[in-house]
């Protein structure tokens, strides 16, 4: 790569002063620049999130199903779609308690274990806080299919290592339990997969905010007889406020819509309804049971909660730029 | 270290332990499990009966994974490639440029951020199939290009915004023009952003599991994420190729993340929380 020197030596331009004045380019050009170097992001963000995204909220008032699929004729059906989805039980009593319940599981189980492991690791020394911090990176690079894969075969009713620990303890028959049959054994299951997965970023945010915290503060809170809990309340969180909602509401978002690691487990491809959340269910309305209208309601609905979340997101962070 | 003194040495030692062996216990089993000779029946066996490389052997020969492998690494370079290159450009013309939809332009990268894949996936599988894009590795490049999109131009912007604009300045004096100036000054400085940012596009793109489980389906067109659920039976699984093909998924993207960690969270929270 060339550097400043090179440029300074191209041959043709003369040097003098005020030379380079006709070099920059006209008003116009200057103004829309900004808007050539977007360009090609707006088309590609245009044509393939923001259109598909119309697209679907018009699905969802279709019946669109597979003959519609193979003859491309339009079939509307007004808000029936809606009606037929906010009037089954099956939302309220299943799939909405899973979404929500596993959220918000996971978001606290991830914030609050990610501060505490963020607090540690800014009490170690130099050597160690590296030694960990690479092992948490480890988990969070583990695919989200491969993690699934794992927590299954750890949880594997028959030959899994926890079954057999159980079983030698004398705690269960092997064999006779199966987790995942069962709706709580099975978001038990996805939760600790989805925190492990997701503890590391808010570890690692938070760490890093912790060591802008200027020194002084605990010293004199030190001097002042505060004990550590109060430290952290009085002056880690305050000062921290701005990324604990950065990484609180991202969080939030990421487990909203959680697909793989639900879809991958047993039973979670569609052959036990009592484990759907949202995104799965949606999936499986669509490309089992071939109702694409059905699927796209559903989809438009997951996408208008995690909207709302979206909204108070930008506003906590615009709000913090603008101080 | 500052408050060095808080924690006992032993509590210290106790939560290095625990930090590491939840934070790899389940890599730890994968890897053990891939190489065990009885993998199915280990149970609760810390330790593999005994060493063999027979489950990659089957999983790479057999099992077709290699070819798995091969189009993985081609959706995901071309991505990358794709992603990295156009998401430069906005990312300069967003932490450069001050012009009057700045603002709109992060509000719509966020909220692009915040679009389920399950609401895409039903309107892009239509508009493959209409398009004859469905079952090529080409369709899906394209998609991936879009999901890693708003996370580089988010990403690199930090990078971008870093660089002095005295640096720049200096070279229009010298009468280099803004073209110039991109690639031969901003270009080489941002560089270690870029190439954080492609780690993170060609992660997405391996990963990702729903459009490849959705577009492809040919068997020869598989990705990595597909292709291992090639391995499970309708009610048992073969845990030791499984966990053997989970492994090699796993290794590069591992090899990666721990390579850029440092960048990865400066970036982040330049990102993030710089506004």
């Amino acid at each position: 790569m060339s550097t400043t020197g090179s440029v300074r030596v191209a041959p043709g331009v003369s040097r003098g002063p005020g030379d380079h004045a006709p070099r920059r380019p006209p008003p116009w050009r200057r103004a829309s620049r900004p808007w050539l170097l977007l360009a090609p992001t707006l088309v590609i963000l245009g044509v393939l999130l923001l259109w598909p995204l119309a697209r679907v909220v018009n699905l969802s008032f279709q019946e669109y199903g597979l003959r519609q699929l193979a003859s491309g004729e339009t079939n509307y059906v007004a808000l029936d779609n809606y009606r037929e989805i906010l009037g089954s039980e099956y939302l309220w009593t299943v799939v909405l308690p899973n979404t929500v319940g596993f959220a918000v599981a996971c978001v606290v189980l991830t914030v609050g274990l990610g501060t505490l492991v963020a607090l540690f690791l800014n009490m170690l020394g130099t050597v160690w806080r590296s030694v960990c911090s690479t092992a948490i990176m480890v988990a969070w690079a583990v695919p989200a299919i491969t993690g699934t894969y794992v927590w299954v075969w750890l949880f594997d009713p028959l030959n899994g290592l926890v079954a057999n620990v159980l079983s030698s303890l004398g705690v269960i028959d092997p064999g006779t339990v199966n987790w995942f049959a069962d709706r709580f054994g099975f978001y038990s299951i996805a939760t600790l997969n989805v925190v492990h997965h997701g503890f590391p970023f808010v570890a690692i945010t938070i760490l890093a905010g912790l060591m802008t915290v200027p020194v002084e503060l605990y010293e004199a809170a030190i001097m002042d007889g505060a004990n550590a809990w109060r430290r952290f309340w009085q002056i880690t969180v305050p000062m921290l406020k701005p990324i604990f909602a950065v990484v609180t509401i991202l969080s939030t978002i990421w487990d909203f819509k959680v697909f793989t690691q639900i879809y991958l487990m047993p039973g979670g491809n569609g052959g036990n309804a009592e484990v759907f959340n949202l995104g799965v269910w949606s999936y499986i309305q669509s490309f089992a049971q071939g109702k694409y209208g059905m699927g796209s309601a559903i989809a438009v609905l997951l996408t208008g909660i995690l909207l709302v979340i979206t909204v108070v997101y930008m506003r906590t962070l615009f709000k913090e730029e603008d101080r | 270290m500052r408050r060095k003194g808080a924690l006992p040495a032993i509590g210290r030692t106790l939560g290095v332990i625990a930090v590491l062996v939840f934070a790899l216990f389940p890599a730890y089993w994968m890897i053990s499990t891939a190489v065990d000779t009885d993998a199915a029946r280990r149970g609760a066996a810390l330790v593999p009966t005994a060493f063999t490389l027979s489950h990659f052997e089957r999983v790479l020969d057999d099992g077709g994974f290699a070819l798995f492998l091969r189009n993985s690494a081609i959706v995901a370079v071309g991505t990358v490639v794709v992603s990295a290159l156009v998401a430069l450009l906005a990312a300069v013309a967003v932490a450069r440029f001050t012009f009057s939809f700045r603002k709109a332009m992060l509000v719509l990268i966020l909220l692009v951020q915040m679009v389920p894949l399950e609401a895409l996936v039903i309107p892009l599988f239509l508009q493959a199939r209409n398009l004859q894009m469905l079952n090529s590795l080409l369709g899906l490049t394209i998609v991936y290009v879009a999901f890693s999109l708003p996370f580089a131009v988010w990403m690199l912007r930090g990078f971008v915004a870093a660089v002095p604009k005295e640096v720049e300045e200096a070279a229009y004096v010298d009468g280099a023009s803004w073209g110039r100036m991109f690639r031969s000054i901003l270009l080489p400085l941002v560089a270690p952003g870029v190439v954080a940012t492609s780690v993170f596009s060609f992660i997405t793109a391996w990963n990702e599991f729903i459009f490849a489980l959705t577009f492809l389906q040919d068997a020869d067109k598989y990705t990595v994420a597909v292709g291992l659920q090639r391995f499970f039976g309708q009610n048992t699984a073969d845990w030791g190729a499984v966990m053997a093909a989970s492994t090699l998924i796993t290794l590069p993207v591992v090899v990666f993340f721990v390579i850029i960690q440092r960048r990865l969270a400066s970036g982040l929270s330049a990102g993030a929380v710089k506004g």
